[in-house]
């Protein structure tokens, strides 16, 4: 039996009466997509207003949204004050000359923290800012798929690789040499494409009632052992891939594949470095693996590290377990404001430029300028850790460690 | 006008198959469809199928990298879980949907009517904010419990969001079934319970088998909800490579799999749906349907429905407002400025930019889908043939994606092909209209059929041209469907996230990344997040509400 409509049709398609018919209707085809275009474009005119402004305000714009938000993180000072500056951010003419160009920001870290940073830049100056947020890898995978078309200035990531990505794609731009001798050398790539500007510290977060301090595991590498089965959270998340690079670079990939099988057969996968850490305070297991931030986070909202049931611990001599991970900034080679976003690269990396605002912010991460010290109550110095000696570029390239990780069942 | 007023019409998916035939007329007796409308429908189908085809045509990809994705240990299990998630969601969803739609149309369940608009709320929560509030419910009053965890948990929460998608139709088709011949199956000795399998459900086989396909796509799409419930899926694992890993390649290519499977679940449910509809001769008359008396059980049974609504709405806006209340007292707390990177107190004016944002895009995907589903969907029920079937087909498959894939498909023809658009509000909507579009289609072609190909006949017989027929006659009795499709797509994009991180033009805010970004994406933290999750509950109970509005009608 035919079912098709266009086979039994061609029977009709002289007839007369029907040619006529069609054209009517092809008109209203025509009418509806030219209205539909009409009201996407009469949407997206207002959709851009409501919001961003248009480009050459999108900067103070996008400011002015994220008041509330910068200005709690502003100098490090109470939030009170603060709010009261950064509304002004949006009136006050800063000091030096206003540059032209808006510098556009893809960044992967923390939202609030980006942009008390950019407020801050922009207040000392003067070049204006605007900011895409999302997820560190995939505003990576966003860049190279825009390759030299990309609308993007600066690349802010939260973990090595994804920085590490493009440079090794080629899309970044060499850093100012200067720039990059005001950052803690351990965390420097030898590629000299990227600035490291704030650190983490991988680290364990566990409960005391489940699991003392002595008892910790001495490194993570013994948790492959069977006394460790369903003791401990994990996450495979950026950081954990660069644990694997790390570790792929130390010990080598077969070593490495064991190890991440063990860490599957004896650990809780918590999908993320937050939710380990709210499963161990809310007591589900004795330890997990973590970034070290997200702990003295929620410590800020709880009102204190003793409102915790769980308390962070750094490995005391340099482990896997204890890697420093650097969030990098790049300067994308395609921008066309290769001089302002410099500039910012400079102003980010200065001890008293970016450097106080990471000190300063509540995300808690470590300014990396040597003397800088974080205002996080609780907070280690960067100097103390013990943490092993890396090349940053090692996480430039994933694709073992992604394999590994896949390979081991993980993803 | 009987046909257009019996119809269920504001139901997505219940297609009413017209009166006195065994099946649908064939195209050969209407002559063939105008050549713009299939150019048009041809164009739309190959628009949606683009992102499928990206993942394979784009560099990068290769037949070794797909046999890879599917050699590597992690993938039977992901595709097990997955399996395993799309039939607990699908049978819970069928159970909740089915039953409750039968509770409330065809028994002496107190207020049907405040049911069936509680049963449709559920919508109007994103899945990531219900995941979200239910883990931290269970962090909060069970600390050491995981329960929520994992298959089971994920199961609860993901049917309690998606079950209307399933009770809307299906109380639609309920309303539509012929009380004559029930009345004729008893009369001839059957029990009602019998009567019920044999003679009511064969009918309902349409509203349930397509309701369950957005039930089960939905699942198959998911990432942020089942990444809280701690639950991989295909979906999960393509995310996190996308995302944390930085592995592109194999995360493309493990959505090749996926798409795989998505155009397996669109021909079991092509064929699941049936291709004839049980016989009926004779007009009949539409009568209220025979309730069965609960006696006094029925207080029982509403304590039930009550116990659902709870679990799917309760659980979402108790945490939200316990969020708030705790953002909002935190402002006179003495470690206030602790809150590290919430706020405190609420920024109105970054709300009401970001809620307004959300309704301006949400409409204008509405509108758009609805226009470029109507040729679709006009072709579909007008001209039934393999071409219709391949073109409706086609704009399901990207419906079954992750979020993820259809935007970075779309940054990739963007910027090489549509640069003055790329990172305008434009791309975001052609996103929206490409996610959800069949949600569009699939109440467009219900409203189309209900309209009934033989008022046109008349129209035209009357003089009417082509163009008249469908302004004047087709269109305004084909409304309540396609504004239907408008609302569902509105819902589920102001609910999206994934996409809208990708697409959004720079510096933009809607409700959903503004939530995404005070939670850190990760963070369990709703006092800052609350103001943000209400105002996007709120947003769509409207639409929701109407939907449910028109369901109410048709069962009054």
């Amino acid at each position: 039996m035919s079912r098709s409509p266009i086979h039994s049709g061609h029977r009709r398609s002289d007839d007369p009466e029907h040619r006529a018919a069609r054209r009517p209707t092809a008109r209203l085809i025509a009418a509806g997509a030219a209205l539909a275009l009409l009201l996407g474009a009469a949407a997206c005119s207002s959709g851009g207003t409501g919001n961003a402004g248009t480009s050459g305000t999108a900067g103070n714009a996008n400011n002015a949204g994220s008041t509330s938000a910068s200005g709690q993180s502003g100098q490090g000072t109470s939030g009170r004050s603060d709010s009261g500056s950064s509304t002004a951010t949006n009136t006050v003419i800063p000091d030096q000359p206003v540059g032209n160009a808006t510098l556009t920001i893809y960044s992967g870290q923390h939202e609030a923290l980006v942009q008390a940073l950019t407020a801050a830049f922009t207040k000392a100056t003067g070049i204006k800012t605007t900011i895409r947020a999302g997820e560190d890898a995939e505003l990576a995978n966003q860049i190279i798929e825009e390759g030299a078309a990309s609308p993007a200035d600066l690349y802010l990531s939260e973990e090595p690789g994804p920085v590490g990505l493009l440079d090794s794609k080629g899309l970044l731009a060499k850093v100012d040499p200067a720039t990059l001798q005001e950052a803690d050398q351990r965390l420097v790539p030898s590629t000299g494409d990227w600035l490291p500007y704030a650190a983490r510290s991988r680290a364990l977060f566990y409960d005391p009632k489940l699991i003392s301090e002595a008892d910790l595991p001495h490194s993570i590498m013994d948790l492959t052992q069977p006394q460790w089965k369903g003791k401990f959270a994990y996450a495979p998340s950026g950081a954990f891939t660069a644990t694997v690079s790390y570790l792929i670079d130390t010990i080598g990939s077969d070593k490495t594949l064991d190890w991440l099988k063990g860490i599957k057969a004896n650990g809780i996968n918590e999908q993320t470095n937050g939710k380990v850490r709210d499963s161990v305070e809310a007591g589900q297991h004795a330890f997990g693996l973590s970034n070290h931030y997200y702990w003295y986070i929620l410590a800020a909202q709880k009102g204190g590290a003793d409102k915790l049931a769980s308390r962070v611990y750094f490995f005391d001599h340099p482990d896997a377990g204890g890697l420093l991970l650097a969030s990098g900034a790049g300067v994308i080679k395609a921008s066309k404001h290769q001089a302002e976003a410099q500039e910012f690269l400079k102003w980010l990396g200065s001890a008293d430029g970016g450097q106080q605002v990471i000190a300063g912010a509540q995300a808690a991460q470590f300014p990396v300028a040597p003397g800088v010290v974080s205002k996080t109550p609780g907070m280690p110095s960067l100097a103390d850790l013990k943490a092993p000696n890396v090349d940053s570029s090692i996480y430039a390239d994933t694709t073992e460690a992604q394999a590994l990780i896949i390979k081991a069942g993980m993803s | 006008m009987s046909e257009a007023t019996e119809s269920p019409l504001a139901e997505a998916l219940y297609e009413p198959q017209p009166r006195g035939t065994r099946r649908a007329p064939r195209s050969g007796r209407h002559g063939r469809a105008p050549r713009l409308v299939l150019l048009a429908a041809g164009v739309v189908a190959v628009a949606s199928l683009a992102p499928a085809a990206y993942l394979v045509l784009r560099e990068g990809f290769s037949i070794g990298l797909l046999w890879r994705a599917l050699d590597s240990p992690s993938t039977p299990e992901l595709l097990w879980h997955t399996a395993a998630l799309v039939l607990t969601v699908g049978a819970a969803s069928m159970l909740l949907g089915v039953g409750l739609a039968v509770l409330v149309v065809r028994t002496s369940l107190p207020a049907p009517r405040l049911w069936i608009v509680l049963f449709t709320m559920p919508l109007a929560v994103p899945g990531f904010v219900s995941a979200y509030t239910w883990v931290a419910a269970s962090f909060r009053y069970a600390p050491s419990s995981t329960a929520i965890f994992g298959l089971g948990g994920s199961t609860l929460v993901m049917s309690l969001g998606l079950f209307p998608y399933v009770f809307l139709p299906t109380v639609a088709a309920l309303r539509g079934v012929d009380a004559a011949q029930e009345e004729v199956s008893r009369g001839l000795g059957r029990s009602e319970l019998r009567t019920f399998l044999t003679v009511t459900l064969p009918q309902l086989r349409v509203a349930i088998s397509a309701g369950s396909l957005i039930v089960v796509l939905h699942v198959v799409s998911e990432f942020g909800a089942l990444q809280l419930l701690n639950y991989s899926t295909l979906t999960t694992a393509i995310m996190q490579r996308m995302q944390v890993l930085g592995s592109p390649e194999s995360a493309r290519a493990l959505a090749v799999v996926l798409v795989g499977g998505a155009a397996l679940l669109l021909l079991v449910e092509k064929i699941a749906r049936g291709r004839q509809a049980p016989a009926r001769v004779g007009r009949g008359v539409l009568r209220a349907p025979v309730r069965w008396g609960l006696g006094r059980a029925r207080w029982l049974w509403a304590l039930a429905c009550a116990a659902v609504s709870l679990l799917a709405l309760g659980v979402p806006l108790y945490i939200a407002i316990v969020g708030l209340a705790d953002g909002l007292s935190g402002a006179g707390a003495a470690g206030a400025d602790a809150a590290l990177d919430g706020q405190v107190g609420i920024d109105w004016a970054a709300l009401g930019s970001a809620a307004l944002s959300t309704l301006e895009l949400a409409l204008a995907a509405g509108v758009v889908a609805t226009v470029v589903g109507l040729p679709i969907s006009w072709l579909y029920a007008r001209h039934p043939g393999r071409f219709a079937t391949i073109a409706e087909r086609s704009v399901w498959l990207a419906h079954a994606l992750p979020g993820v894939i259809v935007a970075l498909a779309l940054v990739y023809l963007g910027v090489r092909w549509f640069r003055p658009v790329y990172q305008t509000p434009l791309m975001l909507v052609a996103a929206y209209v490409v996610l959800f579009l069949p949600l569009a289609v699939a109440s467009q072609h219900v409203g189309l059929r209900a309209a009934g190909r033989r008022l046109d006949e008349a129209a035209h017989s009357l003089g009417y041209g082509r163009l008249r027929v469908l302004v004047r006659v087709t269109l305004p009795l084909a409304l309540p469907g396609v504004a239907a499709g408008a609302l569902f797509v509105l819902l589920d994009s102001a609910k999206e996230l994934t996409t809208t991180l990708l697409l959004i033009p720079t510096g933009m805010t809607t409700l959903s990344t503004a939530l995404w970004s005070t939670t850190n994406g990760e963070v369990l933290d709703f006092t800052a997040a609350a103001p943000y999750g209400i105002a996007l509950i709120l947003i769509g109970v409207l639409p929701a509400y109407l939907l449910a509005r028109r369901t109410v009608r048709l069962t009054a």
